[in-house]
Formats: structure tokens, C-alpha cells, sequence
């Protein structure tokens, strides 16, 4: 196939831009403009919507009873005729036709059951967002939630892309001591379970992200000849593997046998890969980035480059991606309020406190705007990127003074292939469960047949 | 319960109290009990394979092909459990897990053999911005000030570019090329790249350079020639100025922790290099040798007839080593078919074909996991749960050394193993105490007292840049240094573990001694310095513990509090009910007086939900309440004289850290429990469980025969069931790894 014209750049460019400043866009035109969609293996769905989760932590000021009376989250009125002026959402504004709210939902899940969970919500908000799954108080590996929305997309409809799903997230997660209350790390670390029993770790660094994506190699060429000795490789580890299992004891045989599937997976991967790479298609991949910047602004707008990057090569069709770590105390300067993302969460539902706290719900979602964009400027057959893709964006917290998960903020946003109309803020019923919208969504998005999803009563009805 | 007996927290503090000796008594029977029945049915304990963490990861390379890597480049983060990120089960496998030890494996070969067909690509060393870019940097030339050093592995003999970036404004312009900027057209500020010591590059800086520019706040090299191989690479500003500076502020010596005071009258701004990358190689001419190449080609086939048994023999060596085990002829075989398949594919060779099993040993997981294998024939056939058994001499060898060195067994511990002589006594003891005295037992200072005592919470701690100004990251990194070092003197002088609390001595350079007020200290070298401040003493002293329970803009007597019953004795404090008012709730001033963080303790302690815990955790804190929040000695806080008293949950009364260093020594008893407690999960690598509490006693009772030096714990540990046996799976019940009951 022929390239349409091309902001096209040869490697070295591309890596004399590297790093030099925060305003430029790192991985910008590397996928030669125009390009065809990649035609998918037969059998599966044409186009499948491509499906972001994004998760912020400490809840919104919005949901505050004073927030709420100010609209600081939700706006005043419901249907397509709202005002978004005074909420934190205000960003937004020039993509409203792609914007709908669903505010007033509540995440029961992340509550305490028994006393001894109580002050603990920290530590298991997290693991609620996307699974919508009470998790269980545990520090060992008998750690147990539900299966995410992600997770559950990618395992029906992200098995056709070299890689069924990314997790990334922003904060370091290495938090020393291990997590409090009798919960386990990875309750706080992670979105993305693929099975209650099997959460996934989240990739911080970019430049992992980027040779996870993409591979490691200068070239085409290089890159193939690394999978030709990837595969030697994995039928040398295959070989090994067998070995051992006739020592090992029956609990560690169990786990290695897990350790074949991954390894099964690693095989998966590369046919993948192969099998695009003879559809003709040619790309000149950028180099990888470098690693972690500094600012919180730049390693988000890299790792939505990255995104939107994989999306684009239909490298893979899901993300999740964990913005803040609870609890974390981190200060963003960028919002120009001084206080830590957790003392500042903690307003002592004081006025001033809560409207700084605004401040920062608002410098969040103000930064989503530029992936938007990125997904508009891709353009293939009438329709952007965004009009395939449902990005979901909130927070398993509601008030973070109290640490309690009602009211909850989430948006959604992109046209869903259709599913969505946007322009549209939607108010629920007080006590309706978020995983009501979540089961929603997942019929939207193909899974016509669902009934329930973690703690839904019912669907959710998302019309003006 | 024991425990808060022993600690002297029950009965809680108003209730009526026994005599102390009753109390012991009391908790001395009620071991006496636990101990008997455990002493008839011992129980080594069950846990899963561990696989290479980071670190492991990072000194099994080191070890093995001479090579300095980052392991944080290819691994993802370690979770924790108990304190340590050596924890079996949960260390969980997933395809990303995988994926990530083959991506190493691959590059690491490349690196190690070298690869003279290298495409050119790009590694970026970052300068946190915390960091003070006023003087010398170790590893930088003298004479220059601020950027950094770095060893950098080359990956073959060709031309690289070096590329230095620079901080800049929000609105683009150079940091530090402002109203208070020093540099003229005349004296520009200057920027010198060096390699291994000798200036390669310098250049002047235009102070007027700007993000916007098509080059941004960079300067570029021409493409230089460097060999392959680690070199030492240095980019660092030529320094114009001494003397002191006499400025209206200097945020964390003039590091750019904060960026909006940085550029304003009444400072002194320079500018700060941000990172430095280094591209190539291009126009690559081969491989000169490397330290890699030295300890992987220990042979080279002289004819084309002898590739095959020289190839035999590097891999052999090098795989033994890896999996630390003798390779049975099936693993030898795959590696060997791995060599066939490199010698044949694209370029092929010799040396291809050795990288392609390089490759695979580095993925095999005989190097990634850390099997233990029940002996032959002991039923490992059958599915049912295998009984106990006592470890094989090369398994024991890996604990050993995984223990003490956090790497695998050398030669000469593989070559006892092979002899079958390590699980003598004898033979054991001397090999512990050989390890013990070589430098890689650095990892028990830097790996295990590192996260017993949560050294990396520092990472996250940043004090405000205006109330502690002198604070930045070469202090911080001091503070850990001097810890790590300190306690590493104890393991390597097998001092007793009371001297963890009691060491009239620490270890400092010029910048730390500075910051303790400490005299005659001069130079970057850490010493070991010996000082009668009563209130330094130990490691209650130290600028590390001190800081990293601080918050940013005020001491926390709660943390430091919590820090001591959490770390130190082993009895966290419940958590705090939901809802409660943050301390920030308290009003921080009245009428207009700033008041202390103490007087915001007490109001906050005045509500009762708060005081039943508090009362027990807070006096703790409130006795190091002299050290400021970066572990400065002050007097005042907020203008208001340090007030230090307090009475601890047993009723002692404290007034200065020295009294409750004393109190806390009163009671010895779960000070060193805990510590052991500690040391044996890291050295097992699981959490212990109730059956291991009476082997945590016997060797603190053995211990406090021989004046608790450090080695008594450490063989204490090395000569247990708990650490030379496996037990059964299911006697343990421990869950499955994978959840499935």
C-alpha cells in the first residue's frame, strides 16, 4: 500500500527532539499520516471500539454537599443544556458533543463491611474503581476483587491486537512497608484485574511501555531477527519448564503450570505480530522514550502519547491508566494550589479548602483534553479515533474528607462507535449503584448478554 | 499479647499495674508453654519458589558477567509484603512478568557480549531537580560544579553523541540566565563533557537559549569516538565562582525544589543541567575488550573444529553459575541447541551463537526462579503433598547467599556444596562468617536494615523549601549513607545489636556532620566519628529515621511514634477510626502566635476516640520532638521552647531522646524480637507465622548469651529448621500462590 503524505520523521529526528522540551509532543507523527486500519483477523469484529479507563484517586470537591450546591462536579441542570462554567469539568467545554456526565452514583463496594475494614478505604478504593468488587482485607496472595472492566473487554474483544491490553499508571508504587490496614499492595497499585484473583501491575516508566508496545530494536530488520531468537528462546524455556515439573511439588507444579500459559501467551504475542507485519503494512516505529520525566504534566501527556500511538498502529485496543495513588501527597504546581493531592483531599469541609480542592479535580481533567485531541486529529473514513473510542474517567471516591464513596465523579467520554451520543449529563437516583453505568457501558459495548457487574441492581439508562 | 507485654503496653496505660517482675514472670510462663509443644512438633515452615526481585536481579548480573545494569530499566517494581520485597508469595507471575525477564535477557546478552552491528540508540541519565547543582558532584572533575557522573555501558567501538539538556523557565527561557544570573557575554557559564576523567567536549552556553528554540535548552555534541565497554561519563559546568553567596533565600541550596522563587532578586541562580543522554554508537567499527567479554570468553576457538568444545565450556561455566547448581546433561543440551540456532541465523558466528545462549540462560527459569527441589525419589512423582525435607547442599548455598549477599553463591560456597560439607556445623559457621566479612555483605545494610527501617519512605520526602532551606538531595542521600553504612559496621565488627541504640559513633561526611553540627569533619568521604551528644546516639538519632517520618512543613510526633512501635518493637498502633479530624484541623495559630506542633497535639488529643491510642503513641514522638523535621537539633518550634516531656505507656517519664532510648532499653526483650523477627523473614523470604515465634525466642536467648553481637542472630537464623528445611505445603497452610484454596 501507498502512504498518503507525511508528517513521516526518520528515527533520528524524532530522537534529536527526544526529551528537549515539555511542550512538544514526543511521539507525534511517527505513524505516517492517512494510515489504513489495520484489517483485523478474520472472524472478529471490523472495528471494535477501543476502550480507555482512567482512574483518579481522592474523589472529587464536587461531591460535597457544598460542592454539589456549587456544581463544582455536577452541573446544575441534566439533560444537553447544562453549564460546566463553575464545575471542574469546565475544561471539557469544547468537547461537550463527546462528553457525557453521570453524576450522583455511588461506590458501595469500596465501603467497609465489617469493623475491622473501617478507616481502610485508601487502601481498597482503588481496587473497586473498575471491578466494582468488594475486595477482600488480606496482605497475602489470597487477594481477591473482581474482574475489570477492562480486563473483561480485552479478554473478548482485545485478543486480535499483538497485545490484548496495556496498564499504566503515573505515581510510584513502591510505597515502603508494604500498604496499612491489613490490605495488600496491589489493592492500591493496580485498576486491572484480569480475574478476581489476578490483579496486573501497572507500567510506570515509559520507555518499558514503549518496548512492551513496539518492541526493542533500532530497526525493522533488527526486530525480527530479536523475535526469531525470542522464539528460540521460548522453546528453550518450554523445554526446561517440562523438566522441572516432574521435581517440583505439587503447589509449585501449580504455579509453574501458570508460568507455561505466559510463556504460551509470549508465543501468542509474536504470531501476532508476524501476522501484521506480512499485512503489508510498513511503519517506521519511533525510538522509545527515554524514561520517567519529572513532571507530572509531561509523564502524563507522554504516556497519553503512547496511547494514543498504540491506538492508532491498533497495537492494542484497551488501556487502563491510574493517574494518582491514594493517600499520595503529591503537590501540582500546575493546579497553583500549594497543598499535597492528600491534605488537600482532607478540606475539613471548610469553603476555601474545598474550592482549592476544585482546583486540582480541575487541573486533572484539564489535562485530558490533549489526548482528546489526539484522537481527533486521527481521521480515517469520515470518523476520528475518538468517535471509536468510550474513555471512562472518575474516581471510586466520592467526599475524600470522610472517605466515603458517594456521589461519586464519572464522565465518559468519546462516541463509543455509536454507542454513545454525548452532550449529555445524566443524574442518578440517590443510593444507584456505579456499577449500574458499568454494566451499561459493558452492554455498549458488546456484551449484550450481561446482567449484572460486581454490585449492579440493574442497567442504568443513559438518555437525555 | 506476649509481645505487648513484653513491651510493657499491657495493661494499657491508667489501668492498675502489676510489679514489672510479675509481668515478666507472667509473659516468661506463657512462653515456656508455647515453646514446650512447639519443641515437640517443630514446623520449618512452607513457602513458594522465590523469583530474582530487582536488586537480586541486579548483583546476579553483576556476579555473573561483570556488567552494571539498572535493573529498574527492565523489571517492574517488587511488591512488598512485611516489610520486604523478597516475599514469596507474593511474588505473583503474569505475561508482563515474563515479558519483561525475556526483554532483559535479550538486551543484557547484547550488552554483555557486545554487538558491533548496534543501531544506534539512546540512554538519558536524569538530574533530579532536588538535587544542588552548587558544587562538585561525586564522580564529576574537580573544579566543576553541579550535573552529574555516570558509568555508561557502551555497547561497541564506534561515535557517540552526547547530549546535555538544561532546566527551563515555565516560560522557556534558561533557568539561572536571569536579573541574578552570573554568566556575561564576556563569562559565559561553561559546560564540559568528560570521559573517564579527560575533557572530551566544552562549551559555552548561550544565555539566551529557549525552549522554543528548534533546538531547545540543549547542546548537542559532535559524534565522538568511544570504545565499548562501562566508561565513566561526566557533564558537568565549569565552576566561576567561591565563596559564599550571600542571598535572601536558597530553597534546598539553591536545587530547583522549587521552581517559582528560583529566578528573583536576591538570588543566585545558575544553571542546572537536567539530563544527559548519550546516543550510538554510530559508524560502529567492532568490539574492543570489555570486562564482559574478559569473563565470558575465557576461551577462543583457535581452529574452526574446536568452536564446539570452547562454546561447551563457556556455557557450561557460565550456566552453573547462573542456576547455581551442577546442569544436568538435558539443560546442557538445550543451551547447546541454542548456540546452533545463533550461529546460523543472520549474521551468525562464534560469538552469535554464544550471546543466543546467553540469552537463554538469562530467561531459563533455573536462573529466574529459586527452585528447591525435594531430594530423589522422595515421592516428588506422586501429586500428593510431599512430606518435610532438609535442603540439598547447593539450595542451602542460595539461601545462604541470597541472605547474606542478596546474590548467588560464589565459587568457592558452589565448590563446598559440591563436596557436600556445607551443612556441617563447622563448614556452615565458617562459611558464614567468611561471607560475612566480604564487602557483598553490604546487602544486609543496603537490602534488609535498609527496608526494616523504611529508608526509601525518604524517597518521597521533600521538606518545605522555605522553612528548610539547607535541606537537598545530597543531604538526603548522606542521611541514608550514613544509616546503611552504620549499621553495615555492626554486621562487619559483629558489634552487638544494642549498639543499633546505643553507638556513641556514626558514620559521616562534611555535608552530614555540617547538618548535626558536628566539628572537624571535612571532604566528601564518610568516616566513622565519635561524639558525646547523648541525644545522637544510635539510630533514634539519625537524620534518616528522623526525616523520613517527618511531614514536609512540621515534625510528627505521631509518625515517629508510630515509626518505634511499628519498626522498632513490632506493635503497630491500631488504625484511626474514619472521619477523624486531620491534625491540619487544628487551628496553626492563635491570636496571631504560630503555635507548635505540640500544642496542636495536645488539642487534637483532647478529643477521647483520639486519646486512647494516642496517649501510648504520641509521648514517643514527642521526646525527639528537639529534632526539627530534616533531624536538625532546635530549641524552638514556632517561636515556642521545645517541650520534650512525656510519659511513656509504662509510666516513665521522658524528656529527650536519650530518656526514651534508655526506656525503651529497660525492656530489651521485644527490641531485639522484633529485629530478629525481621531478619528471619527477610532471610526465608516469607512472613513468619505463629509456629516460628518459639524459634525467634530460642535465638534471641541464644543470642543474649554472646552479647548479642549480629553474627549470633544471623547463625541463629542459618542453623534453624525453619531456614535448612522445606516443609509441607499443606501442613503450613499457606493458599495456593494462585488464591484457588
Amino acid at each position: 500500500m501507498t502512504l498518503i503524505t507525511g508528517k513521516h520523521l526518520p528515527r533520528r529526528t524524532f530522537l534529536r527532539g527526544l526529551g528537549v522540551t515539555v511542550a512538544l509532543p514526543y511521539l507525534d507523527a511517527f505513524v505516517p499520516a492517512g494510515k489504513q486500519w489495520i484489517p483485523s483477523v478474520a472472524g472478529a469484529a471490523p472495528d471494535p471500539t477501543r476502550l480507555v479507563a482512567i482512574e483518579i484517586v481522592h474523589g472529587a470537591a464536587g461531591s460535597t454537599e457544598y460542592g454539589a450546591s456549587k456544581n463544582l462536579w455536577s452541573p446544575a441542570a441534566v439533560g444537553r443544556d447544562f453549564d460546566l462554567a463553575a464545575s471542574a469539568l469546565s475544561p471539557l467545554e469544547p468537547y461537550r458533543r463527546y462528553l457525557t456526565i453521570i453524576s450522583d452514583t455511588d461506590v458501595e463496594s469500596a465501603e467497609a463491611v465489617i469493623p475491622k475494614e473501617i478507616g481502610g478505604d485508601h487502601f481498597r478504593s482503588s481496587a473497586t474503581f473498575l471491578t466494582q468488587a468488594h475486595p477482600k482485607q488480606t496482605e497475602s496472595s489470597d487477594v481477591r476483587a473482581g474482574a475489570s472492566l477492562d480486563q473483561l473487554y480485552a479478554q473478548r474483544f482485545g485478543q486480535d491486537t499483538p497485545i490484548p491490553s496495556m496498564q499504566f499508571c503515573i505515581e510510584n508504587v513502591d510505597q515502603a512497608g508494604g500498604c496499612a490496614y491489613g490490605y495488600s499492595c496491589v489493592y492500591t497499585d493496580t485498576i486491572s484485574w484480569a480475574s478476581p484473583s489476578e490483579p496486573l501491575p501497572m507500567i510506570r516508566d515509559p520507555r518499558l511501555a514503549f518496548d512492551q508496545l513496539f518492541g526493542a530494536g533500532g530497526t525493522r530488520e533488527a526486530r525480527a531477527e530479536r523475535r526469531r531468537a525470542r522464539r528460540s528462546v521460548l522453546d528453550f524455556i518450554t523445554g526446561e519448564v517440562a523438566d522441572l515439573r516432574r521435581t517440583l511439588d505439587p503447589s509449585d507444579r501449580r504455579r509453574m503450570e501458570r508460568y507455561l500459559e505466559d510463556i504460551r501467551e509470549m508465543e501468542r504475542r509474536i504470531d501476532r505480530i508476524e501476522a501484521q507485519n506480512t499485512s503489508g503494512e510498513l511503519r517506521e516505529l519511533p525510538g522509545a522514550p527515554a524514561g520517567v520525566p519529572d513532571s507530572f504534566d509531561e509523564h502524563v501527556k507522554l504516556m497519553f502519547d503512547l496511547q494514543a500511538l498504540a491506538l492508532e498502529s491498533d497495537m492494542t485496543r484497551v488501556f487502563s491508566f491510574k493517574l494518582g495513588r491514594d493517600a499520595s501527597s503529591r503537590v501540582y504546581p500546575e493546579s497553583s494550589v500549594a497543598k499535597g493531592f492528600h491534605p488537600a483531599s482532607h478540606h475539613g469541609g471548610r469553603e476555601n479548602n474545598i474550592e482549592d480542592f476544585t482546583l486540582i479535580n480541575r487541573y486533572h481533567v484539564s489535562l485530558l483534553p490533549y489526548f482528546l485531541d489526539k484522537l481527533l486529529s486521527i481521521e480515517e473514513g469520515g470518523q476520528t479515533l475518538l468517535d471509536k473510542t468510550m474513555i471512562v474517567y472518575g474516581s471510586p471516591m466520592g467526599d475524600p474528607n470522610v472517605h466515603n464513596h458517594k456521589r461519586c465523579p464519572l464522565i465518559v467520554l468519546g462516541g463509543a462507535n455509536g454507542q454513545l451520543d454525548g452532550n449529555l449529563h445524566v443524574r442518578a437516583e440517590p443510593g444507584t449503584p456505579m456499577a449500574n453505568v458499568m454494566l451499561t457501558l459493558m452492554q455498549r459495548l458488546g456484551f449484550e448478554e450481561m446482567q449484572r457487574f460486581g454490585d449492579s441492581t440493574g442497567a442504568f439508562s443513559l438518555s437525555a | 499479647m506476649i509481645r505487648k507485654l513484653r513491651a510493657g503496653m499491657m495493661p494499657p496505660p491508667g489501668a492498675r499495674r502489676p510489679a514489672a517482675r510479675a509481668l515478666d514472670a507472667l509473659a516468661e510462663s506463657l512462653e515456656a508453654i508455647i515453646d514446650a509443644r512447639a519443641a515437640a512438633a517443630p514446623n520449618p515452615g512452607w513457602r513458594t519458589f522465590q523469583r530474582l526481585n530487582r536488586a537480586e536481579y541486579q548483583r546476579s548480573i553483576h556476579e555473573l558477567l561483570a556488567l552494571d545494569i539498572d535493573a529498574r530499566q527492565y523489571l517492574p517494581l517488587d511488591t512488598k509484603s512485611a516489610n520486604f520485597d523478597n516475599i514469596a508469595d507474593v511474588q505473583l507471575l503474569s505475561p508482563m512478568l515474563m515479558n519483561s525477564y525475556l526483554h532483559a535477557a535479550s538486551e543484557i546478552s547484547r550488552l554483555a557480549v557486545g554487538d558491533p552491528n548496534a543501531t544506534p540508540g539512546e540512554t538519558t541519565f536524569k538530574v533530579t531537580r532536588w538535587v544542588s547543582q552548587r558544587d562538585q558532584v561525586e564522580g564529576a572533575p574537580y573544579g566543576t560544579r553541579g550535573g552529574l557522573a555516570v558509568i555508561h555501558n557502551f555497547p561497541a567501538d564506534g561515535k557517540y553523541v552526547f547530549r546535555v539538556s538544561f532546566h527551563h523557565e515555565t516560560t522557556g527561557a534558561l533557568h539561572g540566565s536571569g536579573r541574578a544570573a552570573l554568566h556575561t557575554a564576556e563569562a559565559p557559564e561553561q559546560i564540559e563533557i568528560s570521559i573517564d576523567g579527560d575533557q572530551v567536549a566544552l562549551f559555552d552556553i548561550d544565555r539566551w537559549m529557549h525552549a522554543s528554540d528548534p533546538g531547545g535548552v540543549n547542546i548537542l555534541t559532535d559524534p565522538l569516538p568511544v570504545t565499548a565497554g562501562p566508561h565513566r561519563v561526566a557533564a558537568a559546568f565549569v565552576r566561576q565562582f567561591e565563596g559564599p553567596v550571600q542571598d535572601l533565600i536558597s530553597p534546598h541550596d539553591w536545587s530547583l525544589a522549587s521552581t517559582s522563587i528560583a529566578d528573583a532578586y536576591g538570588f543566585t541562580s545558575l544553571p542546572h543541567l537536567r539530563d544527559l543522554a548519550v546516543r550510538g554508537p554510530y559508524e560502529p567499527t567492532g568490539m574492543s575488550e570489555t570486562p564482559s567479554r574478559r569473563k565470558i570468553f575465557t576461551c577462543r576457538p583457535a581452529a574452526p573444529g574446536a568452536e564446539l568444545g570452547c562454546a561447551r565450556e563457556i556455557i557450561t561455566r557460565l550456566a552453573t553459575q547462573a542456576y547455581r547448581r551442577p546442569l544436568t546433561a538435558d539443560n546442557l543440551d538445550g543451551l547447546m541447541s541454542l548456540y546452533e540456532a545463533g550461529t546460523t541465523a543472520g549474521a551468525g558466528g562464534f560469538e552469535a551463537g554464544i550471546r543466543l545462549a546467553l540469552e537463554g540462560i538469562l530467561a531459563s527459569p533455573h536462573f529466574v526462579f529459586r527452585f528447591e527441589e525435594p531430594p530423589a525419589g522422595a515421592g516428588a512423582d506422586t501429586t500428593a503433598s510431599s512430606a518435610a525435607f532438609t535442603l540439598d547442599d547447593f539450595d542451602l548455598a542460595s539461601r545462604l547467599s541470597f541472605f547474606l549477599w542478596a546474590t548467588g553463591p560464589d565459587a568457592e560456597l558452589l565448590r563446598v556444596a559440591s563436596e557436600g560439607r556445607l551443612a556441617a556445623p563447622d563448614e556452615l559457621e565458617r562459611q558464614v562468617r567468611r561471607m560475612l566479612a566480604d564487602p557483598r555483605a553490604e546487602a544486609l545494610a543496603t537490602r534488609f536494615a535498609a527496608q526494616w527501617l523504611r529508608l526509601s519512605d525518604l524517597e518521597k520526602i521533600h521538606p518545605d523549601v522555605r522553612t528548610y532551606p539547607d535541606f537537598d538531595e545530597q543531604l538526603k542521600a548522606a542521611m541514608v549513607r550514613e544509616t546503611e553504612l552504620f549499621f553495615h559496621n555492626l554486621v562487619r565488627q559483629d558489634r552487638s545489636l544494642l549498639e543499633l541504640f546505643t553507638a556513641d559513633y556514626t558514620f559521616l561526611n562534611e555535608r552530614l556532620a555540617k547538618h548535626y553540627r558536628i566539628p572537624d569533619v571535612f571532604g566528601n568521604e564518610f568516616r566513622r566519628v565519635t561524639h558525646p551528644d547523648a541525644a545522637r546516639q544510635g539510630v533514634l538519632g539519625h537524620g534518616s529515621v528522623l526525616t523520613l517520618t517527618s511531614h514536609a512543613i512540621r515534625t510528627s510526633p505521631v509518625l515517629r511514634g508510630k515509626w518505634v512501635m511499628e519498626v522498632l518493637l513490632g506493635s503497630p498502633p491500631p488504625p484511626p477510626p474514619p472521619n477523624v479530624p486531620d491534625l491540619e484541623e487544628t487551628a496553626a495559630s492563635e491570636g496571631g502566635r504560630l503555635r507548635s506542633v505540640r500544642e496542636r497535639m495536645e488539642q487534637h488529643r483532647s478529643n477521647p476516640a483520639c486519646n486512647s491510642c494516642h496517649r501510648i503513641i504520641d509521648p514517643i514522638g514527642l521526646a525527639l520532638e528537639n529534632f526539627d523535621v530534616t533531624g536538625a537539633w532546635r530549641i524552638k518550634d514556632n517561636g515556642v521552647p521545645i517541650d520534650a516531656t512525656g510519659e511513656l505507656y509504662d509510666g516513665t517519664p521522658l524528656s529527650s531522646p536519650a530518656d526514651l532510648r534508655q526506656a525503651l532499653l529497660s525492656r530489651p526483650t521485644p527490641l531485639i524480637r522484633t529485629f530478629t523477627e525481621n531478619l528471619m523473614a527477610y532471610a526465608l523470604g516469607r512472613r513468619l507465622e505463629y509456629y516460628d515465634m518459639p524459634t525467634v525466642r530460642a535465638i534471641t536467648r541464644d543470642a543474649g548469651t554472646r552479647d548479642h553481637r549480629l553474627s549470633a542472630f544471623i547463625l541463629g537464623i542459618v542453623n534453624s529448621p525453619a531456614f535448612q528445611r522445606k516443609g509441607d505445603a499443606a501442613v503450613a497452610q499457606v493458599t495456593d500462590v494462585n488464591g484457588e484454596p
